[in-house]
């Protein structure tokens, strides 16, 4: 599985996913990411990039935060993309 | 209120001394082939009936080199595992009660539990590994013997505790004939799963949904029950995916709207069942349009098992008694007929009287038709992917820390706290104090910090959301 060539979600896109949980307004979205909104997450971007993301324990606990889950996504993404 | 001890109370707090022997656990849970797979994890080799069995043995024979005897009590602290489901019934055919403590739970709330329940004996994860975001651990359990642990005081085999709305949890008790009730009741349900079938279990096994609904009911009734290799959308559906026999998902409204999001029919996929919280009125209809199947909806409690379903989604959001259940509302409130108190210890005369278990939930009966429509609670208790929270729980946790002025909880989606601060604290500070009081489903994810709390006319702390916001301001918010 690739990524198909796709840029990997930016910080407003990673917010509109977790937003859609629950019909969140964006503003209404933490900045520290739960459990279930990391399953959801991680759900959303495999299926709309076709892959399956090589999760680790140490990039799960990175994906803690919106921001980290931004990075982290960016990293496990061009991952997927080279291989 | 009227509080009273046990002791000058309700039959169902009959002394120990006739305490239940543990053959219900062959006769119910392990007897059958002892070659049929009963337990799937994953990739793993399937656990079969005779394998679980040994499993039983081994666990039964740590235990009672720790001293627990018949009428002796355990408690286990184990992440969802074969290890778990072995040493569960280990401590039940022991002839003991047994005590279960989410594995989630930090030291603090753990600590507490024990003091209040004293087992003799505690079982936790000597290790324990799972792959990330799996459905399942494997877990390598260890035994320690509580010298100031004291015998079972009832006749009960399994013990759980309430998430406490005023005061500490409650100690929910359930005998074995009350769980053999329970599994009666699933027996009767036309559409749940039966023998040669399977369920993919998304719900935890420590609580009522996934203990009863889904491990005891899997095993009494010679169904296979089956783990995701992870709790994501395509992790779940390839648990549905990996065997033939026809599936049913059992989860949270959570896991509904995950699948939801994604995917196309399954063939093995019979239905999808959510319990423990209300759904949102689109989600069977568009769980539906996707999988071509029912997503159907069950009402229960920790103190009664399953009360209420609507396995097929045709009366949505109405259910059906299961059977044997009587309910009937009063004040808007659903009582449902219990003829003991499932509390031991302190007896709460507003949570059960007569024989009626008052629910704190609100309802509306049809009369025509008997069913019941659950409104939604009546207390400070919330549900975070299924589990229990209350409120009241994380306020007051907040409040006692002494980096904490005073704060409220309030829950718009997710659970949020507002906070004054003493001199010379920060956020960090109370999130780091919290890590250690409270476990990570319960503690706020949204932390508010206010000059001063907004009180209401007549002096007291505000409660209104809309009220707490506006004080806190242009508070920074990630999405602005």
């Amino acid at each position: 599985m690739t990524t198909a060539g796709r840029e990997p979600p930016t910080r407003a896109e990673v917010i509109a996913v977790l937003a859609a949980l629950g019909d969140r307004a964006a503003e209404d979205v933490t900045e520290r990411i739960g459990s279930l909104e990391l399953a959801w997450l991680v759900s959303q971007v495999e299926e709309r990039y076709d892959t399956t993301l090589e999760l680790t324990d140490e990039s799960v606990l990175q994906m803690a935060t919106v921001s980290g889950a931004v990075a982290t996504l960016g990293e496990l993404l061009a991952g997927a993309g080279d291989g | 209120m009227a509080l009273h001890s046990a002791s000058q109370s309700h039959a169902a707090q009959e002394p120990a001394d006739t305490f239940p022997s543990g053959e219900w656990v062959h006769e119910e849970l392990l007897a059958g082939d002892p070659g049929e797979p009963c337990l799937l994890m994953g990739a793993s080799s399937p656990v079969t009936r005779g394998d679980l069995a040994r499993r039983v043995d081994e666990q039964q024979h740590l235990l009672e080199a720790n001293g627990l005897r018949p009428g002796g009590t355990v408690a286990l602290q184990l992440p969802p595992s074969v290890e778990y489901v072995a040493t569960l019934l280990a401590a039940w055919r022991a002839g003991a009660q047994a005590s279960l403590l989410d594995h989630r739970l930090v030291r603090r709330e753990v600590d507490n539990a024990l003091e209040r329940l004293a087992p003799q004996v505690v079982v936790t994860a000597r290790s324990a590994s799972a792959a990330p975001m799996a459905g399942y651990a494997q877990a390598v359990a260890q035994a320690t013997a509580r010298a100031a642990g004291r015998p079972a005081a009832t006749q009960h085999v399994l013990i759980q505790l309430s998430s406490g709305s005023t005061g500490p949890s409650k100690i929910i008790a359930r005998t074995a004939a009350d769980l053999i009730g329970e599994l009666g009741r699933y027996e009767l349900l036309d559409q749940y799963p039966k023998r040669g079938e399977r369920v993919v279990l998304l719900a935890s096994m420590v609580h009522v949904l996934g203990l009863v609904g889904g491990l005891l009911h899997c095993l009494h009734a010679g169904v296979r029950l089956a783990f995701p290799e992870r709790l994501t959308a395509e992790g779940i559906r390839d648990a549905v995916a990996a065997g033939a026999e026809p599936t049913m998902v059992l989860g949270v409204p959570f896991h509904a709207e995950l699948l939801t999001a994604g995917g196309g029919p399954l063939p093995q996929l019979s239905r999808m069942v959510v319990a423990g919280e209300l759904i949102r009125p689109w989600l069977p209809g568009a769980f539906t349009d996707r999988y071509k199947v029912p997503l159907g909806t069950m009402y229960g409690m920790t103190e009664l098992g399953v009360i209420a379903t609507d396995l097929d989604g045709r009366t949505h959001p109405a259910l059906a008694p299961a059977p044997g259940m009587s309910l009937r509302v009063a004040d808007g409130e659903l009582l449902v007929k219990m003829p003991a108190s499932p509390y031991i210890g302190l007896i709460d005369d507003t949570r059960w009287a007569d024989g009626w278990l008052r629910t704190r939930d609100a309802a509306v009966i049809d009369e025509a038709t008997g069913l019941v429509t659950i409104m939604g609670r009546l207390d400070s208790q919330i549900s975070v992917g299924g589990l229990k929270v209350d409120l009241t729980e994380v306020e007051q946790t907040l409040s006692a820390l002494q980096e904490v002025d005073s704060a409220v909880v309030t829950y718009g989606g997710v659970i949020e706290a507002y906070l004054v601060l003493r001199a010379g604290s920060s956020v960090s500070d109370v999130e780091s104090a919290l890590a250690d009081q409270l476990a990570p489903y319960k503690r706020p994810r949204d932390l508010q910090v206010l000059e001063t709390m907004p009180r209401t006319a007549t002096g007291k702390i505000s409660r209104d959301r809309a009220v707490l916001r506006a004080a806190a301001g242009a508070a920074p918010t990630v999405g602005q």
